[in-house]
């Protein structure tokens, strides 16, 4: 085992318990915190796949806006001190189904003979994102921040309060 | 050097958890949190395919930044549409919203 | 006015139908000036064409000087042409429909008074001889097939014209369904005739089968086919048994339809594809011998026991038309159209007389008559000569032209035919004179009958008189002095031929030994009379058995109805049934309740609850993933 081969280990193993605790967790902020360890592992994950700019991305949106989103809306729709199940009664089917998802993914995984070089990774440098992004990719570049500006106005409008409520 | 299925096992394996956690949690924001956990996954399979498989042109990379900007984006719209619910409905559990049954 | 205008004739009668039908009964006595304005116009109309084809019938390019008519579907290989032939044999047809319909429904305005559906009667037979016209004239077997749908279908309504009385309406159904039997071979010969030919046209079909177009096989197939039709509509053995029912109808109806003309049909059809009989194996005329001979045996037995006047003359008419079966088998077309054309008048002749009688005294069971020459004697005088013609005692017509037949028997087919032959004729002059003695002389058996009788009124009368006087003349056109002078060639036999004109010969042994056997019957009869006896009761009395058998019409109505109710009606329950169960409640009503069950089981899965739908859109990406996998692998 080389060292960068540990070194993933460590990370995907992280990532792999912060996912676990989310789905498993039986206090609601215990799995928001375990959500939080899963995404900056995943950020560690982007790093080994030498995507520096998207793991920096990765923390400041995730770790940053996509949590504190995450909690307020649990605080805001907590029930009122009710000890109550946090899983559904599909529970077993659920298990099932993630199980054989997990099974198939993992048959076509193997299965597959990928084309090209699977061994090596190459570090994208950022300046030639930034140029692509802004050139090549320019218009769905402007139409994803329309979709931010669109999301964002909905989500004020349907989270604010309607006079008399 | 890492094997490209490493990457893709360990996404597999963190969508596989998401659905689970989308099948079996009852509170919306829970299942808004294993929503996130897919789309983090997806987002790691494409960026493994891009660096590994077509390092020229890297549409995997710009692909995973959308996925980030849009997965942002949905989720705090669903979250707002949760609160409404939790307003009329006094209830964020997904089992108890059956208005659209038969 | 010419020969290429004969597509006039039927239109007339048909315009008569139309009208009738849709305004009849606002028309003054309900139109029935219209029906007979429309038949003689047609008979008028026809003598300038007679003109026209005596001139041309000859001559090198007759046929197509002969042809009129119009295109009306027409797509690849099948055509169907209004399309009309006017030949000496559609002459003759013409001439006995239009002048002895023209009598009849002058009758009918006297026979039918009174009616509440009067109007109707007028119409419907004014379709009938549009009809009739049309099957005579047509140049095509599908245009022929369409009219002689068309006659039948006038006969069922006119049969089942008082339809109120339930032997009526059975007696209608049963001559539709019997007749369609034979349909049903005419219209499959018809088709396998045009299969091979391509083309439903009759003289490309004879030209066709002349260059060896069918195989023998085939064409005998085919032509056999065509001879079951003429079977059922000329109540040829098996199929007779709808004519004596027949008369249920009005007797106008039994005149014209049962008696000169749709009878005749089957026997024109014969004629008029004899060249394909020709060309077929002899087996083929063979069976049509066979067939006339053996109608012409039953019905002459039958005719002897029946006691309803009406039914007698119906046997005597289905004699007659085996007789006429017989000439064709034996391939001589002038004596069986000649014998159809005097047949026409003498029988018509019988059936009017038989009306005018029933008219008066409102009974036709000869236990109820008798006596009434006093009392009507134009109706018995008239008869009278109708009996003498149709036994055929010279001078009269019917000698005439029974005899050629007899003579055609003997010299064409073989002794044993002719002995048949004669003894018919003997039969023959036995049960009609046996009618005439038992209806009009003697003592009357039914005295409140007798006192109420009358002559009938002159309407009715006078065509039995037009009728009596042409049976006694109407022979002798078979002489060919006569013919010329009348414009023709010669006699019938120059006129209407199969191969060649045939000059009249006086055929000897036949009128001896036919005259012998009718003068033979008649004497019986007279002497049985004398002595206060009649022949059937005689034969109930010595031969009891028989009597019964042909009392009972050899039992053939009985087997009928047997084979309808446990083998028709047996199939008939079963598709019933498949019908019922299977396409119905299975099928159809089965469909319906499966997807209403289906609905309702399937609408619990609408439970409305995000993680089921979730769980089912999972379910579903896995399965085609797998699908997916495999199908790469």
């Amino acid at each position: 085992m080389t060292v960068e081969e540990g070194v993933f280990y460590v990370i995907a193993g992280a990532t792999v318990i912060g996912a676990l605790g989310v789905v498993v967790a039986r206090n609601v902020v215990h799995a928001a915190l375990f959500l939080i360890l899963a995404l900056l592992a995943v950020a560690g994950v982007f790093l080994l796949l030498a995507a520096d700019f998207l793991a920096i991305v990765q923390i400041l949106i995730y770790g940053g806006a996509v949590t504190i989103l995450v909690l307020f809306a649990m605080m805001l729709t907590r029930a009122r001190d009710m000890p109550q199940a946090l899983d559904g009664p599909q529970r077993p089917l659920a298990a099932l189904a993630a199980a054989a998802f997990l099974g198939t993914s993992i048959l076509a995984i193997v299965s597959t003979e990928w084309p090209g070089e699977t061994e090596v990774i190459t570090r994208i440098p950022i300046e030639d994102i930034g140029e692509v992004l802004f050139r090549d990719w320019a218009v769905p570049f402007e139409v994803a921040s329309l979709v931010l500006l669109v999301a964002l106005v909905g989500a004020i409008i349907l989270a604010r309060s309607e006079e008399g409520e | 050097m890492i094997p490209i299925n490493h990457f893709l096992v360990l996404s597999a394996i963190i969508f596989s958890l998401g659905i689970y956690g989308v099948l079996a949690r009852r509170s919306a924001v829970l299942i808004l949190m294993s929503v996130e956990l897919m789309l983090q996954a997806a987002a790691i399979n494409f960026i493994t395919f891009a660096v590994y498989l077509a390092p020229g042109e890297f549409r995997g990379l710009i692909f995973a930044i959308f996925v980030i900007t849009i997965a942002a984006a949905e989720l705090g719209l669903a979250l707002a549409i949760v609160l409404r619910i939790y307003r009329n409905k006094v209830t964020a559990n997904v089992d108890e919203v059956d208005m659209m049954k038969w | 006015m010419g020969i290429n205008d004969a597509w006039l004739l039927p239109l007339l009668p048909f315009a008569a139908f139309a009208v009738l039908l849709l305004v009849g009964k606002y028309l003054p006595r309900r139109g029935d000036w219209l029906a007979i304005g429309a038949i003689v116009a047609a008979f008028v109309l026809f003598i300038p064409l007679l003109a026209d084809l005596l001139d041309n019938f000859d001559q090198p390019g007759f046929e197509e000087l002969a042809r009129s008519g119009w295109g009306w579907v027409e797509f690849g290989d099948f055509n169907l042409r209004l399309g009309f032939f006017f030949d000496p044999l559609a002459a003759v047809m013409v001439a006995v429909v239009t002048f002895v319909g023209s009598l009849i429904f002058i009758y009918s305005t006297a026979y039918m008074q009174g009616d509440p559906r009067y109007g109707w009667f007028f119409a419907v037979m004014s379709l009938f001889v549009a009809a009739m016209l049309t099957l005579v004239l047509a140049d095509n077997f599908l245009l022929l097939y369409v009219a002689w749908e068309g006659v039948g279908f006038c006969s069922y309504l006119l049969i089942g014209f008082w339809w109120e009385r339930k032997s009526a309406a059975e007696a209608a159904k049963k001559a539709f369904i019997t007749t369609r039997i034979g349909d049903i071979g005419l219209l499959i010969g018809i088709i396998l005739l045009w299969r091979e030919a391509g083309t439903f046209d009759i003289s490309e079909i004879f030209r066709f089968a002349e260059e060896g177009g069918y195989s023998t096989e085939y064409l005998t197939l085919a032509v056999l086919l065509l001879f079951a039709g003429a079977v059922g509509k000329s109540a040829q053995f098996p199929l007779h048994v709808w004519l004596p029912d027949a008369m249920e109808g009005p007797t106008p109806v039994s005149a014209l339809i049962h008696a000169a003309t749709m009878v005749v049909a089957g026997v024109y059809l014969v004629a008029r594809t004899l060249p394909l009989f020709q060309l077929a194996d002899p087996v083929a005329l063979n069976v049509v011998v066979a067939i006339g001979l053996t109608t012409v045996m039953i019905s002459a037995t039958m005719g002897l026991v029946m006691t309803d006047i009406k039914q007698v003359i119906a046997y005597s008419t289905i004699n007659s038309l085996g007789l006429m079966m017989v000439a064709l088998g034996a391939q001589q077309v002038t004596a069986a159209i000649f014998y159809l054309f005097v047949h026409g008048f003498f029988k018509a002749l019988l059936f009017l007389g038989a009306g005018s009688v029933i008219h008066a005294t409102d009974k036709q069971e000869i236990d109820d008559l008798g006596g009434l020459q006093d009392k009507m004697p134009v109706t018995a005088l008239t008869f009278g000569i109708g009996v003498f013609a149709m036994a055929g005692i010279f001078p009269l017509s019917g000698f005439w032209a029974k005899d050629e037949i007899l003579h055609a028997a003997g010299a064409h087919l073989n002794w044993v035919v002719l002995a048949v032959l004669t003894f018919s004729v003997f039969l023959t002059a036995i049960y009609m004179a046996r009618l005439y003695i038992l209806t009009f002389a003697g003592r009357p058996r039914n005295e409140h009958v007798y006192q109420h009788a009358h002559e009938s009124p002159p309407l009715i009368t006078a065509p039995l008189i037009v009728l009596a006087a042409l049976s006694l003349v109407v022979g002798f056109w078979a002489f060919d002095q006569v013919g010329e002078a009348l414009g023709f060639p010669g006699g019938i036999g120059e006129f209407v031929f199969l191969v060649g004109p045939e000059s009249f010969e006086f055929p000897v042994l036949a009128a001896v030994t036919s005259s012998i056997a009718a003068l033979a019957g008649i004497a019986f009869v007279y002497g049985l009379w004398r002595r206060g006896d009649e022949p059937a009761s005689l034969l109930a009395r010595t031969f009891p058995t028989i009597h019964k058998i042909l009392r009972n019409k050899y039992y053939l109505d009985d087997a009928y109805q047997w084979v309808v109710n446990n083998v028709v009606l047996l199939i008939g329950g079963i598709i019933a049934w498949f019908d019922r169960t299977i396409v119905n409640d299975t099928g159809v009503n089965g469909t319906a309740r499966l997807g209403v069950l289906t609905g309702f089981q399937l609408k619990f899965w609408q439970t409305g609850r995000l993680p089921n739908y979730a769980l089912a859109i999972v379910t579903g990406v896995i399965v085609l993933a797998l699908v997916f996998l495999s199908v790469r692998a």
